[in-house]
C-alpha cells in the first residue's frame, strides 16, 4: 500500500466527518432529528479514518506519533471516537453534535494541509509508555470536547440563539453537571498522563520533570481544570460561567497539545 | 456565691473564648476556597515566570505553593466537607504529601554528567554536577566500567537504540554486568547512569614523565557526530607543563547518511599532535617527546557520555502520586453514583 491509498482512504474519512456535521446542524436549523444518519456518517468515517492510520502504521513500522500530521490525524480520531461515544450512549444531548462537529472541521482543515511525510522515530518512543501517555492525554482531550458540546449548547440558548431543537435538551441545570462530569473524567486523565509523562520522561531523559514548555503548559491545563472544578464547587457560579470556563480550558489544552510541541525545540519533541 | 471572685475567671474564659474565636476566624479565612482559586492563578502564572526566567527557578512557584498548602491545611481544620467526604480529604493530603516530596527532592538530589572511555572506569568524579543544598550521597564509592557501546543510525543519521556494557560491582564486592541504554539507566547507590546522545572518539595516551612511571589516559573529543568538523581538544598530560593539541582528521565516512548503520571507530584517520610550533602525525604505537617526557600514542577508542541524578524521593513521589489519583477516582466515582447527572 503507497501514501497515495492511505490518503484517499483519509479523504473518504474527512468526507464522512463533513457530512455528519452538515446533516447535524441542518437538522437543529429545520428542527428535525436525522441522527441515525450522524452516528452512522461517523462511523463510517471513523472506520475509514482507522484504517488509513493502520495502513500508515504498518508502511511506516510505527503508530501515528511523530509529525504534525499524523499527530493532527490521530487526535481527530480520537476525538471523535470520544464524541461519537458520547453521541450514542448520551441521546438527550445529541444535537450538541451541531456545535462539536463543525468545531472538528478547525483540526480536519488543519489536518489536510499538513505535510503528510514521515518523520523520524526517536530510539526513546521504544517502550510502552508512549502508548500509556499519549492514550492517557486523548481520553482527557475527548471528555473535555465533550463539556466543550454540552457547554456551547448552554450558551447558545443564552445568547438567544435558542432554535426549537437545543429547547429540548435537557435543561441548564442538568447539562452544567453533565459537563462537570466530563470535567472530572478529564481531571483524573490528565493527572493520571502527568504521572505516565514522568516515569517516561526519568527513563528516557533522567529526569522526571523540567519545566521543558510542554510540561509547563500542560501543568498550566492541570491548575486550570482544578481551578474550573474549585470555582463551580466554592461559588455556584451559574451554568453560563462555568461553561465559559469550560471553554477557555480547552482553548489552553489545544495550545498546549497542538501548539507547543511545534513552536519549541525543546527535548520532548524526541528526535536526535 | 462572691461575685467578686468569679468575675476575674469569667473574665478570663471570656477572653480565651474571643482569642479562640478569632484565631477560628483567622484560620477560617486562611481556608477560604475564594483564595484558593487565586493561589491557583497565582500558581499559574509564577510558573510561566519561571519558565520564561532561568534565574527565577525557585519563588515564583514556592510561594504560591506553600500558599496553597498553608490554604488547603486550614481548610482541612476548619471545613466540615473534609470531615464527611474522606477519599476527597485523602486526595488533597496526597498533594501536600507530593509537594513537601517535591521540595525534599530539591534540598537533596544530584545531577551532573560524565564523560567515560570504553575500558575505563568512573572514579566518583563528575565533570559538571549541581546539588540540593543537603545531597548527602555516597557518589565517591561508586564504581563502574564502561564496557563498550553501539549505537544503530538509521538512514540521514537518525539516531537508533543505545546498547552500553557496564560492569560494576555489588553489595558483596562481585563485579557483575550488565546492558543498559534508552531507557534503562544503571543504578547505584541511588545514582541513576543514563546514556545520552552525546559520545565520540577519544585518542588514548602512554605518557610518562621522565623519571616517573608510565601513566594511561585519553582525551574525549567533542561529541560524534554532533561535532563532526571539530575533533580537536586540548590538554596537559598529567604533571607536565606542556600543553598538547589533537585532532582526529577522519578520511573515510564512518556513519553512512544514506544507509542503516551504526557508530564505530574510524580505520582510516590522522591523528594530528601539535606541540607549541611543532605538528606532528601520530599513528598508534608512535611516541613523540616532549620537552619534559615521552608521549605515546596507543590508539583510538570510543567514550560514553552519561547523564547523572539522583533522587531518593522517586518512589515516594510515585506511590504519593497513585495515591492521589486512586482517591480523587473514588471521590467522584461516590458522587456521581448517588445520583444521575440529568436528575
Ligand atoms: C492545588 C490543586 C487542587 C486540586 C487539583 C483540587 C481538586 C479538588 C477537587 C477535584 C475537588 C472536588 C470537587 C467536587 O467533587 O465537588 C475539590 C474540592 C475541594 N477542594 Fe480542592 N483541590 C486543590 C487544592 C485545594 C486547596 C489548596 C484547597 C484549600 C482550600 C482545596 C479545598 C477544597 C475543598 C474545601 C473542596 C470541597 C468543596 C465541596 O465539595 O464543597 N483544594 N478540590
Amino acid at each position: 500500500m503507497s501514501m497515495e491509498n492511505e490518503l484517499q482512504i483519509l479523504w473518504a474519512a474527512v468526507v464522512a466527518y463533513v457530512l455528519a456535521g452538515v446533516t447535524a446542524v441542518i437538522g437543529v436549523i429545520l428542527g428535525k432529528r436525522p441522527e441515525r444518519t450522524v452516528l452512522a456518517l461517523s462511523v463510517a468515517g471513523l472506520a475509514l479514518h482507522a484504517s488509513s492510520i493502520g495502513l500508515r502504521w504498518e508502511r511506516l513500522g510505527h503508530g501515528p506519533f511523530i509529525t504534525m500530521f499524523e499527530i493532527l490525524s490521530s487526535n481527530v480520531l480520537s476525538l471523535m471516537l470520544a464524541y461519537t461515544l458520547a453521541y450514542w450512549r448520551i441521546p438527550r444531548i445529541r444535537a450538541s453534535a451541531a456545535i462539536v462537529l463543525p468545531l472538528m472541521f478547525v483540526m480536519l482543515g488543519w489536518l489536510m494541509v499538513a505535510h503528510p511525510g514521515e518523520g523520524h522515530y526517536p530510539p526513546t518512543y521504544n517502550t510502552p509508555w508512549l502508548y500509556i501517555h499519549i492514550g492517557l492525554g486523548k481520553v482527557f482531550l475527548g471528555a473535555v470536547l465533550v463539556a466543550v458540546g454540552v457547554s456551547c449548547v448552554i450558551l447558545l440558548r443564552r445568547a438567544g440563539i435558542g432554535l426549537r431543537r437545543l429547547t429540548q435538551l435537557p435543561g441548564d441545570r442538568q447539562l452544567d453537571e453533565l459537563a462537570f462530569r466530563c470535567m472530572a473524567i478529564g481531571l483524573v486523565f490528565h493527572s493520571l498522563m502527568l504521572i505516565a509523562g514522568a516515569i517516561w520522561a526519568q527513563d528516557a531523559w533522567g529526569r522526571y520533570w523540567d519545566w521543558d514548555p510542554l510540561e509547563t503548559w500542560a501543568f498550566v491545563t492541570w491548575l486550570t481544570v482544578a481551578f474550573t472544578l474549585h470555582a463551580r464547587v466554592a461559588f455556584r457560579v451559574s451554568p453560563a460561567a462555568h461553561a465559559t470556563m469550560i471553554l477557555a480550558v480547552f482553548v489552553i489544552a489545544f495550545l498546549t497539545f497542538f501548539g507547543v510541541p511545534f513552536v519549541s525545540m525543546t527535548p520532548h519533541q524526541g528526535a536526535v | 456565691m462572691n461575685h467578686d471572685e468569679v468575675a476575674p475567671a469569667g473574665e478570663g474564659a471570656g477572653a480565651r473564648m474571643a482569642a479562640d474565636r478569632s484565631e477560628r476566624g483567622l484560620l477560617r479565612r486562611l481556608a477560604s476556597l475564594r483564595l484558593t482559586l487565586g493561589l491557583l492563578a497565582l500558581l499559574a502564572v509564577g510558573i510561566l515566570i519561571a519558565q520564561r526566567f532561568e534565574e527565577a527557578r525557585t519563588w515564583p512557584i514556592v510561594v504560591p505553593l506553600a500558599l496553597l498548602a498553608a490554604n488547603l491545611l486550614a481548610a482541612v481544620a476548619t471545613n466540615g466537607v473534609f470531615r464527611r467526604q474522606t477519599a476527597l480529604l485523602v486526595f488533597h493530603l496526597s498533594l501536600v504529601a507530593l509537594v513537601l516530596l517535591v521540595a525534599a527532592g530539591r534540598l537533596t538530589y544530584l545531577k551532573g554528567h560524565v564523560g567515560i572511555t570504553n575500558g575505563a572506569g568512573f572514579d566518583g568524579e563528575l565533570a559538571i554536577d549541581e546539588r540540593g543544598p543537603w545531597h548527602v550521597g555516597n557518589l565517591d564509592a561508586v564504581r563502574f566500567t564502561n564496557d563498550g557501546f553501539s549505537v544503530g543510525y538509521a538512514p540521514g543519521w537518525q539516531r537508533g537504540a543505545t546498547r552500553n556494557t557496564v560492569l560494576w560491582r555489588d553489595g558483596d564486592g562481585r563485579w557483575q554486568q550488565s546492558v543498559i541504554g534508552d531507557q534503562e539507566p544503571l543504578v547505584l547507590a541511588g545514582y541513576r547512569f543514563y546514556t545520552t546522545f552525546n559520545k565520540g572518539f577519544a585518542p588514548t595516551f602512554g605518557w610518562q614523565r621522565d623519571g616517573a612511571t608510565t601513566v594511561h589516559g585519553s582525551v574525549q573529543l567533542p561529541s560524534y557526530p554532533l561535532n563532526e568538523f571539530s575533533q580537536a581538544a586540548e590538554w596537559t598530560p598529567p604533571g607536565s607543563r606542556v600543553a598538547v593539541w589533537v585532532m582526529l582528521d577522519i578520511d573515510e565516512v564512518v556513519i553512512d547518511p544514506h544507509a542503516h548503520s551504526a557508530f564505530r571507530l574510524p580505520q582510516a584517520y590522522k591523528l594530528v599532535v601539535r606541540v607549541g610550533d611543532e605538528r606532528h602525525e601520530m599513528r598508534p604505537g608512535d611516541a613523540l617527546r616532549l620537552p619534559d617526557g615521552t608521549l605515546t600514542f596507543d590508539g583510538l577508542r570510543g567514550w560514553m557520555g552519561y547523564r547523572v541524578f539522583y533522587d531518593w524521593t522517586l518512589p515516594w513521589l510515585l506511590a504519593a502520586g497513585a495515591v492521589a489519583v486512586v482517591s480523587l477516582g473514588t471521590h467522584f466515582w461516590q458522587k456521581f453514583a448517588a445520583s444521575p447527572w440529568n436528575r
